[in-house]
């Protein structure tokens, strides 16, 4: 252990993974732990306090000095490799203790080994995924590839919404019009059967799922603030959903 | 006969997991695994339909605890976190189907099948947080016990 311990550079490194911990997905009591392992492991004296939006991360030095951080956290992805690629480093870090130094140098090092999926397989993705749905909710393999075409036309909707800098809300809002009007479509062409299946299958994409299961994660650790706002974000998406789907097809409806 | 209206539901939710298993970003073999998840999830949600007296709710649950279970087990087995497991294991039982049906019926005006399907999903979606609920929570008591105590938590 260092006898000059760096307060500082503790306090934005722990922060800085704890961050990057939140925009990967992670849940709340998770973040929180990490940061405090990270302090309790480097012998320092702190606490935190983690909501979805915000990680407060305050130090006591010795000599009675406090230093506080607060970083805003505002998009939220889900992104397991990276979760787990943070979570792994947090863990060596409060094994090992290196010096701030080398762990700054790891981070980085964590940073630049995060790999991703190309932009097209992460349409095949949504293609797969929401065509797969269309099939298990009963359709017949033509509405299948409908169901995959309307959920890549979502996938390309939210990159244009993500480019716009749209909130999630209305990011939702086109996603579920524009997959709508795209299934109404295809069906007057002949080639997908149940409309509505087409489009439940598609929807699979915008439905917050992950937020409602990270929300009662939440609960269940006893952060009952962050669960209350998932849950709340999630059934605002779920309205948000109906709403774009709702307008494509009433729309449709008076001109068809 | 059986086996088949079992058989190809759980192979549409498997390949349907894998898709959003890559818009996840897991990478490797935890693809396959986590996908396993849900189709489990849903062959358990199948077959204990004739026990639940046709009651969803209960089917719901059931299946939240088998996946949550496999899930954890899994965590356990390969040394990582659960979260992926249960994200993608659920998705066959988020109600999306509900959503929408729910919205179809308010956009024709009809109230009270709107308000009945509404509720439906909300518990279906409430089944299936509380079959999480429990198993997390079950298997916090059992971690818990062996955990060094770490600070205490705001």
């Amino acid at each position: 252990m260092d006898i000059e311990l760096d307060y500082d550079t503790l306090l934005t490194l722990s922060t800085e993974i704890g961050y990057r911990l939140l925009s990967s997905g992670a849940e709340i009591y998770r973040v929180e732990d990490s940061i405090q392992r990270l302090f309790t492991a480097y012998g320092a004296d702190g606490a935190v306090f983690v909501i979805p939006s915000c990680i407060i991360a305050s130090l006591a030095t010795p000599e009675g000095h406090s230093a506080t951080r607060i970083r805003r956290v505002s998009g939220h992805s889900t992104d397991i490799q990276r979760l787990e690629a943070y979570n792994n480093l947090c863990r060596v870090l409060c094994d090992q203790r290196p010096p701030l130094s080398k762990a700054k140098a790891q981070l980085a090092l964590v940073e630049a080994r995060h790999k991703s999926y190309r932009y097209g397989v992460r349409l095949l993705g949504y293609f797969v995924g929401t065509g797969g749905f269309s099939l298990f909710f009963g359709g017949i393999w033509r509405d299948g590839l409908c169901g995959g075409l309307c959920g890549v036309s979502i996938g390309l909707c939210l990159t244009l919404m993500t480019w716009l800098k749209a909130n999630a809300f209305f990011q939702t809002i086109a996603g579920g019009f524009v997959s709508a009007l795209l299934a109404v479509l295809l069906t007057a062409l002949g080639l997908g059967q149940n409309l509505d299946l087409i489009i439940i299958g598609a929807l699979m994409a915008l439905v917050p799922g992950t937020v409602f299961t990270n929300a009662m994660r939440d609960i269940m650790a006893g952060d009952l603030i962050a669960g209350i706002s998932k849950t709340a974000e999630a059934l605002l998406l779920g309205t948000a959903i109906a709403l774009g789907t709702g307008f494509a097809l009433a729309l449709t409806r008076g001109l068809i | 006969m059986e086996l088949i209206r079992h058989f190809l539901p759980c192979l549409y939710a498997f390949f349907a997991c894998i898709g959003f298993s890559v818009l996840f970003n897991i990478q490797g073999t935890g693809i396959l695994i986590c996908s396993a998840g849900g189709a489990l999830g849903w062959l358990v949600y199948l077959i204990t339909e004739p026990l639940c007296g046709g009651s969803e709710l209960i089917q719901a649950l059931a299946a939240a605890v088998a996946l949550a279970a496999y899930g954890e087990i899994m965590a356990r087995v390969r040394r990582c976190l659960v979260t992926p497991y249960i994200l993608v294991a659920a998705l066959p039982l988020v109600p999306g189907a509900g959503i929408y049906y729910s919205m179809e019926h308010a956009i024709n005006g009809e109230t009270q099948a709107f308000l009945n399907r509404f509720l439906h999903t909300l518990g279906l979606a409430g089944a299936m947080a509380v079959g999480i609920l429990l198993v997390g929570s079950v298997t916090r008591l059992a971690a818990g016990r062996h955990r060094k105590p770490s600070q205490e938590r705001m």
